[in-house]
């Protein structure tokens, strides 16, 4: 009988997903991966916490299998928490699920499923997996393969996402028909699971202390150069951002840029947020690599859709591409994600380039 | 797959027929409250000072030295926070080791939040208490020193005798966390100069939630707790009847059972021990170089990990654990491994076995062959991370 850990968060998802593997005749293993310390949690996070645990382990009880609880307090500190805030204090927007995914959750779980001689792995994220490639959710509202191009190619042959090919509807009716009424109706995990109250600022400044350069006072600037005001921090604004900068202008105004070197955040129009390339580093292919000229489709934020785009160049880990149409709000530290159709080809963290320039400053 | 094996004792233990037996008439028709002044309330009373008399007797106390508890954790917290509550305007300072259960290091935490201070005496890499470290601490202002007697998680025994002596001749009282200790090592305590021991029931085949506290006679003690006079007001709250007379029954078995269980104990670890050491020559046995009790057994290979270790011996039938086991069910490396300042990739990969009345020859004899088997496979993972 094949054996397949599941990361099971004690939400809805994972508990169905290794509810349908039990179904499919697998040996199944829980793992609910303990990733901040439980300590000094709010109560009412619907992941992460104390009671997830204990909801991931009832669920299993439930279901006949074995759960284990893995601690990876010290390399999400390390690698995701420290990360996250290491990129807002250099002036960037960073998605910490992406970084978890590729440095922590599978890497552990890749470990650990070798440790007990499962061949497979198993999660309940909204993609699928078709032939060792990655594609997208089939539920358009909650796919989630935005997140996963980090993963090795060798995870990727081993992954299993059962509820991939089904809305978040039919995965709470499924729970609710498998009698797993613990979790069938449990509210949906927004936030980042260490910031429950969406408070990214507090984490900043309990990790890198209140004095960082990031959380000082610093200037708005207008595209173009005159100071029109200050602000009490960048790390509070992120690209595309219209609250807390200065009023009095004839058009709403926008994060455009963040320039840490000099505090500055940088505000103009709607129309200045639009940009026709992209760059990227840390490019990871989940299939075979892209070549300048090669035409797919790229998306730049969780939520948006993906734009048809060139590739112009692709250096070692570096890639840069050129949109068909003007994109908005293409923020540094955000994912670069690239799709032929529903397939993750690969992606990359977005940076800064010198020739990336606003279309409407240049 | 075959019959799982218990080898986790120092965790808990199943409640003993005998035990829960000389319980179930309390669970029925002997179901008053021993404050009651009735018949049923009488009943219930006679009940419980006998359970209270024949603990004492087991362990050379009288009836009003002992006073039962929830279980270790209470037990340890009522002796050092209740002794140092007594003492604290002219005493201050308690004195420890960094190897203590969480419930004596917690309850130590506690006083210094109060106001008191704290000295954590130094260990071998044994876990053996300095014993030069020790007397410098025993200075006028302690009024407690806290040593656990047998340690949970590696069974090295500390000289609980000598140091006990070492603080009364200072004037200074002495608490031991006996609860890995009772069954396992005689206990007088007409002999043995503590002022407070702790036991708990569920590691002797009780069940869980029913401990003592010896309390010797004429030694200081500040309840935690407040409400009514039960238990001369040392510990207030309606008495678990039932529990009390199982756990009085349970220690006198132990105690009639000690030196044959511990020999039987001794014999299947010493061999299980031999066996994985010839099988993995560079594993270390954490304590080994020190007394131990005979029903631990606390293995670290370099190279593995706690967590995969437990979790490939649980899939296969084998239940054991390593360091303290948190709230949340997962693996934090273990606080008295680091104070006995083992290396960080050897402290991250312990696996303790704690015998017991459940293990037989048979199980040493398949674990002696598995755990090398998982230990071999994991370091070929380890050696060729695919990740």
């Amino acid at each position: 009988m094949t054996r397949v850990l599941v990361a099971m968060s004690g939400g809805v998802d994972s508990s169905v997903a290794a509810a349908l593997l039990v179904e499919q005749g697998f040996d199944v293993v829980g793992a609910t991966m303990k990733l901040t310390c439980h300590g000094d949690e709010l109560p009412d996070r619907p992941c992460c916490s104390l009671d997830s645990v204990n909801d991931a382990r009832r669920v299993c009880d439930q279901l006949g299998i074995p759960h284990y609880v893995l601690n990876l307090e010290k390399a999400f500190g390390r690698d995701v928490m420290d990360d996250f805030v290491h990129e807002y204090a250099r002036g960037r927007t960073p998605i910490p699920c992406v970084r978890c995914n590729t440095f922590t959750k599978f890497r552990d779980l890749v470990s650990k499923a070798d440790a007990i001689e499962a061949s497979l792995v198993s999660t309940g994220h909204y993609a699928r997996v078709i032939d060792g490639r990655l594609h997208r959710g089939l539920d358009p509202a909650k796919d989630q393969s935005y997140f996963l191009w980090g993963l090795r190619r060798e995870v990727l042959s081993r992954l299993r996402l059962p509820v991939g090919g089904l809305t978040k509807t039919e995965t709470r009716q499924r729970a609710a028909h498998l009698g797993l009424e613990i979790v069938a109706n449990k509210a949906e995990s927004q936030d980042i699971c260490f910031v429950p109250d969406g408070d990214h600022v507090r984490v900043i400044a309990q990790r890198l202390g209140p004095d960082d350069p990031s959380l000082q006072q610093g200037p708005f600037v207008l595209t173009g150069g005159p100071v029109v005001g200050h602000h009490d921090g960048f790390a509070r604004f992120t690209v595309g951002q219209r609250r807390g900068l200065p009023g009095g202008f004839a058009e709403p105004m926008f994060v455009v840029a963040i320039e840490p070197e000099r505090r500055a955040v940088i505000i103009g129009p709607r129309q200045a947020l639009l940009s026709r390339t992209v760059f990227a580093t840390e490019i990871n292919w989940l299939d075979t690599a892209a070549a300048p000229g090669d035409e797919l489709q790229a998306q730049v934020r969780h939520r948006a859709t993906a734009t048809p785009a060139t590739v112009t160049s692709v250096a070692g880990d570096r890639l840069e591409l050129v949109f068909a149409d003007p994109v908005s709000a293409i923020a540094p530290g955000q994912s670069l994600v690239l799709y032929r159709g529903s397939q993750v080809i690969g992606g990359g963290i977005i940076d800064r380039s010198p020739r990336a320039l606003p279309v409407a400053a240049a | 797959m075959p019959d799982p094996i218990y080898l986790d004792h120092s965790a808990t233990t199943p409640v003993r027929s005998e035990v829960l037996e000389a319980m179930l008439p309390f669970f029925g028709p002997r179901f008053g409250n021993p404050s009651s002044t009735h018949r049923w309330g009488r009943e219930a009373r006679v009940a419980l000072d006998e359970a209270r008399e024949r603990l004492a007797r087991a362990i050379g106390a009288t009836a009003d030295e002992i006073c039962f508890t929830s279980g270790g954790t209470e037990s340890d917290n009522l002796a050092v926070i209740g002794a140092w509550r007594a003492l604290r305007t002219t005493r201050p300072a308690v004195v420890t080791t960094p190897i203590e259960h969480k419930a004596v290091l917690e309850a130590v935490h506690e006083i210094e939040a109060e106001g008191g201070t704290a000295r954590v005496v130094a260990v071998s890499p044994d876990g053996i208490v300095d014993r030069a470290s020790y007397d410098a601490a025993l200075g006028d202002d302690v009024a407690l020193c806290s040593v656990m007697w047998v340690n949970n998680e590696i069974g090295t025994m500390q000289d609980i005798p000598a140091l006990a002596a070492a603080a009364r001749a200072r004037g200074i009282l002495f608490h031991t966390d006996g609860v890995q200790a009772l069954g396992k090592v005689a206990i007088d305590t007409r002999t043995l100069p503590v002022d407070y021991l702790s036991v708990s029931g569920h590691k002797i085949g009780a069940p869980k939630g029913i401990g003592a506290l010896f309390i010797r006679r004429g030694a200081p003690i500040t309840p935690l707790l407040h409400g009514g006079t039960q238990d001369r007001g040392r510990r207030p709250g309606t008495e678990n009847v039932a529990m009390s007379v199982g756990f009085a029954r349970a220690v006198e078995l132990a105690v009639a059972e000690r030196e044959e269980e511990c020999t039987r104990l001794e014999r299947l670890r010493d061999a299980l021990e031999a066996a994985l050491m010839a099988k993995i020559p560079d594993a270390v046995i954490h304590g080994r170089g020190a007394t131990r009790a005979p029903h631990v057994l606390n293995i670290s290979v370099p190279g593995t990990d706690s967590e995969s270790m437990l979790m490939a011996l649980d899939l296969q039938g084998v239940a054991c654990s390593a360091g303290s086991a948190c709230q949340s069910g997962s693996i934090d490396p273990s606080h008295v491994l680091t104070a006995c300042h083992v290396p960080h990739e050897l402290a991250v990969s312990s696996v303790r076995f704690s015998l017991g009345s459940l293990n037989t020859d048979a199980h040493v004899a398949r674990v002696a062959e598995l755990f090398p088997a998982l230990i071999a496979k994991a370091r070929r993972l380890s050696g060729q991370m695919s990740y």
